[in-house]
């Protein structure tokens, strides 16, 4: 995200962005367009400056959210006592205030001219680059003429070429192509591998961005676009339809609807520039200065969980750095002038209040005077872009499936459990092996095929791939089909039927309004690879036939869904129907889709003897901390090879593809930043999770976790093999009942670390109170054994747990 | 299921379908055309956004008949229409001399086209109603018509806002069309 963002182009001077030339200044120092006695905090641009940290206790447990441990000051004397090295970084927001670049960039109006077709009327604060017919058309959806109002998404992509040569410097390189249309916008397209390859190497230059994932290229511009036909018959024709729309870098875009259902009503009464003016100054004053950067682990973990103040020390931390700076700013100041440690500082000032949910970030825009709230969300996953609905995407087209399933066509990619395969499996497999795909929703508002085909793209990068948005086109039209048919494996929204007749143009077609799913008769059928010659010379009785089911005929007779597939829709559904929720659904895809990855390993480490799936297998064999191996895991040889029979020929479809590629580099830049690289954690975990060890291998696991997982970075990335979805810290509390009183000691001490963090302490606070009753006990018994010859600090310690941890079930029965 | 009943039903009593794409400059009448077909009534139109698309039954036949909007810059998507089409309504506003010429050229663009090789041609010499426009000879005679070889064609004299000439232009269609269309995947 961020990486994103010290990219972006400052545009406030004109219409005319040159961004070579902006980005270098964007660093330096543009004076603040905002608040002026904001710090400046981009200027220290380094990683480690060691700027102290501020006092960041007390203020959480005095502000209206009271964390759950009763003693903030034992935390930090554990934190302290215990080892957690918290990094002393300056906590940076994820959205300085004194930063230049915008959070909207341009907004558009374009209107249908009754003789002319769509035209562009007005753009602010200056013409955006590129065709701008085509962004009118994209702006007026087909058959809005039928409707009142309708929503589109659609995407700007920027010319890579800029971005590659830092030295070119004129404007013409700064150009801004919309999707698909006859220059760069395909370009972008055709040679996305290259653009991706670029991305660590732009990372590495935007130097302050230690925390971020690989670089996705040249960020995206984002359009939201809302249009509206008012019948008038005092006008040529009996009607006006006019659009307006928002272009942003953040993917987070449906923020902005309510703004602009204000603005181009507003548009209608005074169709003037002033107009658009007003909204852009509106939005683009938005304060989201206080929200905090986190870091990819610390977004995971987030994402994970539903505990609502996950990570509120950030929050706060920023309002004291904030409220500590203003002091300093304006030391003769006002009568509430904040004092460091003032008990109820944040009740005097309410306008730094930490958010009732730590997952979106509470913020207005004053817009005509109407205060609009806007809540941004704060962990953002990377494919994930706009509002949209997993659930709605699944119902959709597993609800005529349930009712009267249909065979598909057989294609080795995508049937990859026979012609009754699940749909959904079907579009999975159709998007991670790069077919093209196309959401069709006839007589339906193009905001819906939108949605549809965003929630297509999250679906298949489950936040663990990525390079479908950059390939996704939310609404089209016929206006771009040649342009688009250019596009290797895109996905498209378009409400027009006749992308139905014309088989050539997609590989699978899912229409909308029915729920149902075409393979095309004109797709192309895969070869047979030498990965899957390979297979079938080790494992003939597990090797898949060529009509495309995993497994051969008897195996599947004998185990109709050996990749599982059936069983994840099955769970999936009935998660939907139980109303777990939006957020329990997405876990359970990103599960599905790290599997696949991990499976995907271990095919490739199989077949092929080595994979760029995997990075450190050699040190995590090594077995440095008494334990060995990575990867994923099975109780059996015979399992792993039907399960790896079963998924050979989407494996096969997926290597080569832009979300392969990505995926590998994404992991050899998370390596470089992982805390942990000598031991495989979620190996282990699932070693606990899944096999029957002996006592000492699963002995040997509890003391090198406890031996490796220290820090701050650490304690997170054992979390992240966690989540709630994986039931928790469960399968370590285990290590509490281990037979051997090393084990227990061991597990304890992660145990009280995990207590200490941040992000840990919600997680303990899940666990039973079994496992809490145990630790317990387990502590008294190493402290005891501790006892004879040792300091009382260590007793005075095991108090304050004791408290904790009775205060964690207290909360928990 | 439904489908494939009736699908039966159409095979024994003979109902067919029809696929038509109605094109014609912008303001020709050719949304009020079609929801005159379709509904009966004389609708309010505003200008197409993209396209129509409606089924209307006539005779036992099925006609899937496309309206496509007409201005000058999106008239080259009309081309991906063509494939599957089995006959082009072509509509002339024959109230606008100015135009016919920019209508005839498009007309024959259209087609000259491969994929239109096989369509039939109704011409609508539409807006009959008012007074002083060009009588359907004389639009056969400014479109030219009479140089389109081995094209079956023929212009009806019609007027949209009261259904003049409508179904007599579909019923000229249903008797023309080759005997067995192709069938489009659906």
């Amino acid at each position: 995200m961020t990486s994103v963002l010290s990219y972006r182009p400052s545009t406030s001077s004109t219409g005319n962005i040159n961004a070579p030339l902006n980005r270098q200044t964007s660093l330096s120092s543009f004076p603040s367009t905002r608040t002026a006695s904001s710090p400046s905090m981009r200027s220290n641009g380094t990683p480690n400056n060691n700027v102290p940290p501020l006092p960041r206790r007390g203020s959480v447990s005095s502000s209206s959210r009271a964390p759950s441990t009763p003693s903030s000051s034992s935390t930090r004397q554990t934190r302290q006592q215990i080892g957690i090295s918290k990094p002393t970084r300056r906590l940076k927001s994820q959205y300085p205030a004194n930063s230049t670049e915008r959070h909207v960039e341009y907004i558009l109006v374009a209107s249908f001219h009754v003789d002319r077709g769509p035209i562009m009327e007005h753009q602010y604060p200056g013409a955006i680059s590129g065709d701008e017919n085509m962004l009118a058309e994209l702006m007026l959806p087909d058959q809005v003429h039928n409707r009142k109002e309708d929503w589109t998404i659609f995407f700007l992509h920027k010319d890579t070429s800029e971005e590659v040569d830092m030295t070119e410097a004129d404007g013409t390189d700064s150009k801004i192509d919309a999707q698909g249309d006859g220059g760069n916008g395909v370009t972008n397209g055709s040679t996305s591998e290259e653009d991706e390859i670029d991305g660590p190497k732009l990372e590495k230059e935007g130097n302050d961005h230690e925390d971020d994932e690989g670089g996705e290229g040249p960020p995206l511009i984002y359009v939201l676009n809302l249009v509206n036909t008012k019948h008038d018959a005092s006008v040529k024709r009996g009607a006006v339809v006019k659009a307006m729309a928002i272009c942003t870098r953040h993917p987070f875009l449906h923020i902005y609807k309510p703004l602009l259902l204000l603005a181009l009503e507003e548009y209608f009464k005074s169709p003037y520039p002033e107009t658009l003016e007003s909204l852009y100054e509106a939005v683009n004053s938005m304060d989201l200065s206080l929200m905090p950067r986190l870091t990819m682990l610390e977004r995971h973990i987030l994402l994970a969980s539903d505990a609502k103040d996950l990570f509120v020390e950030k929050f706060d931390e920023l309002i004291q750095q904030r409220m500590a700076e203003e002091a300093n700013n304006n030391s003769v100041s006002s009568p509430n002038s904040p004092s460091k440690g003032s008990a109820d500082i944040v009740g005097h000032r309410p306008r730094y209040s930490v958010p009732r949910d730590t997952h979106e970030f509470e913020s207005k825009v004053i817009y005509n005077q109407i205060p609009v709230p806007i809540k941004v969300p704060t962990g953002i996953c990377p494919e994930t872009i706009g509002d949209f609905s997993f659930i709605k995407l699944i119902q959709t087209f597993s609800a005529p499936h349930a009712a009267s399933p249909q065979p598909f066509a057989l294609h080795p990619h995508l049937t990859t459990s026979g012609a009754y395969t699940h749909p959904v499996i079907v579009l999975i497999n159709a998007l991670l092996t790069q077919k093209r795909v196309i959401f069709l929703g006839h007589n339906r508002p193009s905001g819906e095929v939108a949605e549809a085909v965003l929630a297509a793209c999250a679906l298949a990068s489950g936040s663990v791939l990525r390079g479908f948005t950059r390939h996704a086109f939310p609404y089209t039209d016929l206006t771009k089909i040649d342009d688009l048919l250019n596009v290797p494996g895109f996905i498209a929204g378009v409400t027009n039927p006749t992308f139905a007749n014309h088989q050539e143009w997609w590989d699978l077609l899912c229409d909308v309004p029915t729920g149902r799913m075409k393979i095309s008769s004109r797709i192309e059928q895969p070869m047979i690879t030498d990965g899957m010659l390979y297979f079938q010379q080790q494992n003939p009785g597990y090797a898949p036939n060529i009509n495309g089911i995993g497994g051969n005929a008897t195996s599947l007779a004998a185990n109709g869904d050996a990749a599982g597939d059936a069983a994840f829709m099955e769970s999936i559904n009935l998660s939907i129907a139980s109303r777990h929720g939006e957020s329990a659904i997405r876990s359970k895809w990103r599960d599905y889709i790290l599997k696949f990855t991990r499976v995907a390993a271990a095919f490739e480490e199989s077949v092929y003897g080595a994979s760029a799936l995997y990075i450190g297998a050699a040190e995590a064999d090594a077995g440095s901390h008494g334990v060995h191996g990575h990867g994923y895991v099975w109780p059996d040889d015979a399992t792993k090879a039907r399960e790896l029979g079963a998924n050979v020929w989407r494996i096969e479809g997926w290597r080569n593809t832009r979300s392969y590629y990505a995926f590998i580099q994404d992991l050899a830049a998370a390596w470089e930043r992982k805390p942990i690289r000598s031991l495989d954690l979620a190996h282990q975990h699932d070693r606990l999770r899944l096999l029957k060890l002996s006592h000492e291998d699963s002995g040997a696991i509890y003391v090198a976790l406890s031996a490796s997982v220290k820090t701050y970075d650490e304690i997170c990335q054992l979390l992240c093999v966690t989540p709630e979805s994986n039931a928790g810290l469960f399968y370590i509390s285990l290590g509490l009942f281990h037979p051997n009183s090393k084990v227990r000691a061991s597990t304890v001490d992660l145990l009280e670390r995990i207590m200490g963090h941040d992000a840990g302490r919600h997680f303990w606070a899940q666990l039973g109170r079994f496992a809490k009753l145990a630790f317990l006990r387990a502590k008294r018994e190493s402290a005891k054994g501790n006892d004879e010859g040792d300091s009382p600090t260590e007793n005075g310690l095991g108090l304050s747990m004791d408290a904790r941890v009775r205060a964690g079930m207290a909360r928990n029965s | 299921m439904g489908g494939q009943v009736s699908k039966i039903m159409g095979k024994i009593f003979g109902s067919r379908e029809m696929r038509l794409l109605m094109l014609g400059l912008d303001a020709a009448g050719k949304t009020t055309i079609l929801y005159k077909l379709k509904l009966n009534s004389d609708v309010t139109t505003i200008p197409t956004v993209g396209f129509n698309v409606e089924t209307v039954t006539y005779k036992n036949v099925k006609f899937n008949v496309w309206d496509v909007g007409g201005q000058d810059k999106i008239r080259p998507l009309w081309r991906h229409y063509f494939s599957g089409t089995q006959g082009l309504i072509f509509v002339i506003d024959s109230n606008d001399r100015s135009r016919i010429d920019e209508a005839r050229q498009e007309l024959h663009r259209i087609i000259l086209d491969r994929e239109m090789k096989e369509a039939l041609l109704l011409v609508f010499a539409n807006k009959q109603d008012i007074p002083g426009a060009m009588k359907p000879q004389e639009v056969q005679e400014r479109l030219k018509l009479d140089q389109l070889k081995d094209k079956i064609w023929y212009v009806v004299p019609s007027c949209a806002t009261t259904g003049e000439g409508l179904f007599e232009g579909l019923g000229w269609l249903s008797n023309n069309v080759k005997t067995q269309p192709q069938r489009q995947m659906k």
